[in-house]
Formats: C-alpha cells, sequence, structure tokens
C-alpha cells in the first residue's frame, strides 16, 4: 500500500513537472542571431532576459497560483486565435502563440527560417512601424519601439513625425532668415555711421 | 629676469592689447578664401554641438537620477514619459558623437593648414585640451545610463588604465590602480563611481571648457583665422557679416539634421538589445560590450598589440601633440596635409573596420 502511494505520488510528481518544465527555444533566437549578426537574448519573447527558468520577475519560480493557472491555459493554446497571457512571456512572445497556436509553432522548430514568413506582415507589438516578423529577423527588440534596424526606423518615424519636421524646417529657416537679416542691417548701420564720420 | 621678461613678450604676442577691441577682434577681422576654406568653419560647428550639448543636458538634469537604482529607470521615464524628452535624450547623444567627430575633423584640418604657428600656439594648446575634455566627456556620459553596455564599457576603460602599472618603476606602478580607486570610488563600480562620473560629467568638465574655450576663442578672436594655404595670392571675405552670416546658415542646416535625426532614429537602436537592459551585478557580462565608436581607433590596437607597444606610441603621440608648434613649426604645408590625411584614414580604417580587422587578426571574440 505504502509502495503505491509512492509510485502514484511519484508519477504525479513527474506529471507536474513536465508541465511545469521550462520551454525557451532556442532554435528561433540562434537563427536570428545568425541572420541579423546580432546579440540576442530571451527577452525576444519571454518577460526576464534569462528566460523561463528561475526566480526573478517573470520566472516559472516566482509565479503564484493565478499565473501557473494562466501559464498553463497559455501552454494549452494549440490552436491559433486563442487568448494568450502568459506570465513568462513578453506581449511578442504571446501574440506568436495567439496567431500561430502552439502546435504550428513547435513545428516550426525545425526549421526556424519559416518562422517570420508564417507569422505575417501583421503585428507590431510596439507600433514602432516595423513589423515583428522583420525584427525578428533584424535581431531587434520587437516590444521595444526605440530598438529596430536604424535606416527602417528613420522611415517609420520620419512618416510618423513629417508635421514636427516640417514645422521645424520652417521654425530654423525663417528663424536664420531673420538673424541673418538682423546682422546684415547691424553691418549697413555700421558703414553707414563710417561714412557719415568722414 | 630675463626669464621673466622672455615670458612676458611671449604673452604680449599672443595677447596683444591693441587688438582686444571689437573693431578689430570683429569688425576689421578678414578670412581666407581658398579651397581648404571649409575647414574654418569646423570650429564654429563643434561650439554648436557644445551649446546643443549644454542645453540638453541642462534639461535632462531636470529627470535624471544618479544613483545606481534610478538612473536606468529615470533615463526610460524621460524617453518614455516625459513630453519632448525622447527627442532631447536623442539630441544629446546624436551631438555629443557629432560634437567629438567635429573636434577630431578641426584637429586635423588645423594641423594640415598649420594653424599652430606663431602667434597661435596657445591657440592649438587649449584646442587640445579641449579634444581632451570632449573626449572625457564622452568616456563620464556613457556610464550614466547605467545599461549593461554602458557599466561595463566602463570597467573595460578603467582595466586599461590599470594595464599601466606594470610598466612604470618602483611605486609608481601603483599609481594607475590608486587612480582607479580615486575614479571608481572603490573597489568595483557602483554608486560612488556613478557619483563621481555624474559630478565630473555635469560640473568639473563644463566648468573647465568654459575657461579653457574661453581662451581658445579670445586667441582666435586676436589673431583671426591662419592664412591656411602656402599659396601667396588669395581672396580674403569680410569675418563680419559675410563669413559669419555662413556661419548661421551652417548651423541652421546642421541643427536641422539634427532634430530629424533625433526624433526619427534613436541612437540606441544600433546597439544589440541586451546591452540596454539595466546593469546587473550579479549577471554574465553579455556579448558584444565595447566603448562608443570614438575610442575604437584606440581600442582595438589595444585589443590586438602587446600593451606596451601603445603605452610608448601613445606616450610619444602625446608629446608630440603638445610640441607640435616647435616640431613642424617650418614644415611645408603640403606634408602637414599629408600626414593630417594619413591620420585621418587611420581613424576611419579603425572606426569602421576595426571590429573587422580585430577579428580577422584574433579569431573573433
Amino acid at each position: 500500500m505504502r509502495m503505491q502511494r509512492y509510485i502514484c505520488t511519484s508519477l504525479l510528481l513527474c506529471f507536474f513537472t513536465s508541465l511545469l518544465q521550462a520551454y525557451a527555444y532556442p532554435e528561433f533566437y540562434e537563427y536570428s542571431r545568425k541572420v541579423s549578426g546580432r546579440a540576442i537574448n530571451c527577452a525576444l519573447c519571454h518577460s526576464h532576459g534569462d528566460g523561463p527558468e528561475g526566480n526573478g520577475a517573470g520566472q516559472i519560480g516566482s509565479l503564484n497560483k493565478e499565473e501557473m493557472e494562466r501559464l498553463m491555459k497559455a501552454r494549452a493554446a494549440f490552436e491559433p486565435n486563442q487568448k494568450v497571457d502568459s506570465p513568462i512571456l513578453n506581449e511578442f512572445g504571446d501574440e506568436i502563440i495567439h496567431t500561430l497556436g502552439k502546435k504550428k509553432f513547435l513545428e516550426l522548430k525545425t526549421h526556424p527560417q519559416d518562422f517570420a514568413k508564417e507569422l505575417g506582415d501583421a503585428i507590431d507589438v510596439d507600433k514602432d512601424g516595423i513589423k515583428d516578423a522583420e525584427e525578428f529577423l533584424d535581431g531587434t527588440l520587437p516590444t521595444n519601439g526605440e530598438n529596430g534596424h536604424p535606416l527602417k526606423l528613420f522611415f517609420a518615424n520620419l512618416k510618423k513625425n513629417i508635421f514636427h519636421v516640417i514645422f521645424a524646417f520652417l521654425c530654423v529657416g525663417l528663424l536664420f532668415y531673420g538673424f541673418a537679416q538682423w546682422l546684415v542691417k547691424i553691418h549697413i548701420d555700421a558703414v553707414l555711421k563710417e561714412i557719415k564720420k568722414e | 629676469m630675463k626669464r621673466l621678461t622672455m615670458i612676458a613678450d611671449f604673452l604680449r604676442a599672443r595677447f596683444p592689447l591693441e587688438k582686444m577691441d571689437l573693431e578689430s577682434m570683429l569688425m576689421k577681422k578678414e578670412v581666407p578664401v581658398h579651397k581648404m576654406s571649409w575647414a574654418y568653419y569646423l570650429g564654429g560647428l563643434t561650439l554648436l554641438f557644445f551649446t546643443i550639448q549644454v542645453i540638453t543636458g541642462l534639461l535632462l538634469l531636470f529627470y535624471y537620477q544618479p544613483t545606481v537604482t534610478e538612473a536606468y529607470d529615470s533615463v526610460k521615464f524621460i524617453t518614455e514619459k516625459v513630453p519632448g524628452g525622447y527627442v532631447i535624450r536623442n539630441m544629446h547623444v546624436w551631438a555629443s558623437s557629432a560634437m567629438i567627430l567635429t573636434a577630431i575633423l578641426h584637429f586635423l584640418t588645423t594641423f594640415a593648414m598649420k594653424a599652430f604657428e606663431k602667434p597661435r600656439e596657445i591657440t592649438w594648446w587649449s584646442g587640445l585640451l579641449l579634444l581632451f575634455i570632449t573626449f572625457t566627456f564622452g568616456f563620464t556620459g556613457y556610464l550614466l545610463p547605467w545599461h549593461q553596455l554602458s557599466v561595463n564599457a566602463t570597467k573595460v576603460g578603467l582595466q586599461f588604465i590599470g594595464a599601466v602599472g606594470p610598466y612604470l618603476p618602483g611605486k609608481l606602478s601603483e599609481l594607475p590602480n590608486k587612480l582607479i580607486e580615486i575614479i571608481q570610488g572603490g573597489a568595483s563600480i557602483g554608486q560612488e563611481t556613478l557619483s563621481r562620473f555624474y559630478a565630473i560629467h555635469v560640473v568639473i568638465l563644463p566648468l573647465a571648457i568654459f575657461a579653457i574655450l574661453g581662451l581658445h576663442l579670445l586667441s582666435i578672436q586676436l589673431h583671426g583665422m591662419s592664412q591656411g594655404t602656402d599659396d601667396k595670392f588669395f581672396r580674403k571675405e569680410k569675418f563680419f557679416p559675410d563669413f559669419v552670416v555662413k556661419d548661421f546658415s551652417l548651423w541652421a542646416i546642421t541643427f536641422f539634421i539634427l532634430f530629424v535625426l533625433a526624433i526619427t532614429i534613436p541612437f540606441d537602436s544600433f546597439f544589440a538589445y541586451p546591452l540596454m537592459e539595466p546593469y546587473n551585478p550579479l549577471g554574465s557580462t553579455p556579448e558584444g560590450i565595447k566603448p562608443e565608436w570614438y575610442f575604437y581607433f584606440i581600442y582595438y590596437p589595444m585589443e590586438m598589440l602587446p600593451f606596451w607597444i601603445i603605452l610608448v606610441i601613445s606616450g610619444v603621440v602625446m608629446i608630440v601633440l603638445f610640441l607640435v608648434p616647435r616640431v613642424f613649426g617650418g614644415t611645408d604645408r603640403k606634408v602637414l596635409r599629408f600626414v593630417a590625411s594619413i591620420a585621418f584614414l587611420y581613424f576611419v580604417i579603425m572606426t569602421i573596420f576595426g571590429e573587422a580587422i580585430f577579428n580577422l587578426v584574433k579569431g573573433g571574440y
């Protein structure tokens, strides 16, 4: 009887441990790093830069009961278009599971080069004007609007701030024109004064 | 007594009292016009960037918190929450790089144009000091955001000071480590370091730069722009208003470009995002730690060559730089232009291809 209880407890423990196992998928990071040439860490998709394992904020060891439930729910989202709010994933991580579904995401592990294509052009979590699929290929952080490919950010922000740019152009131009006129006037006055003196 | 008279004569020739009036320093001043005339605008551009640094720096002071627990968050707060904070911070960072670039170009063109000749030695020496202060501004300001890159790159910078120790004789060998302790304020980088770098960056260096800049500008206005060319016949234009108006038009264009850059490209976007995370003293050092781009010309050679070679070269270069008016006093401008071009080429190659050369030599990180 006691033996049976031990076996049952061990099996239950194994089951829960397997559920809690931290699934960080280095295949995607490695691919992003390879194509972009930039250093990548787990913060690409996870709440914590060191990944889901550990006791830090956004890591499995620190989760409370409610967060564990959310984690289980997120891990069970095998099909796309399910609401995902995982405590160990960031907005981009949640959006990946929401868009692709866990099943498809796991399938892509063997060919991460298709990940960006599968993710599509619809997602831009940080609304910086660069699609998250592109950010994945560029090795930049999809959840940070200030982190992106500099040239792409330039065009996206220029479009966004075109009014400010035109306004600044007019202000600087007018200010300079006025200032230059003022300097020329000072010069003319000085010359006239000299002529008068003579 | 003779020596005192000599010093007095030297100063009288460099600071002629009879020229210290508005008429001589502004109205009667003329600027040579030749193919190197563009170089006369570089000093003014450096001054513009410095002015922008002062104004944006003062605005950043309203929100920045110089403590290890709050520095990172305060910078984040400035960028994300403060109205206009994003542009102000980006302008400060972009202008710092631009200031260093124009200061280097100004320094090289001044050398190429032989603008250090008598009676302009004080202009040269003060300019050299301003260049060193500008680099120190960059080094101290780099730590303030307190992210992984800034703290770890500062550690690398300080390690180089420590590496000088073994090459010094006797008790002097302890001096670099003592110096590091003074700069750091302790055994390792922490709150004391941040406080000291902050004080140096926002109080000590600005005071020093204002004093030396005053001397530099006074010296320039007293002696006017140097001839800059070996040609005997060249046109001249009036400093006021012709040159001044052109100078201000360049300022206006540059300011506008800087504004567009600041509003469209966050300077941090050039770095991998793990480097921009808050500094974690317990975590491992992320890969890709290196100083700011304007230190590459010295950083990569340091990584590739034996340290003593760097030490000897740096020492010789420093001495020669201060002795330039004496060493190159009789040199032809063509030769000076060649030397400046080589130095510029070296700087560009090390800045752009330094990492590739390092990987080639050392086989990567």
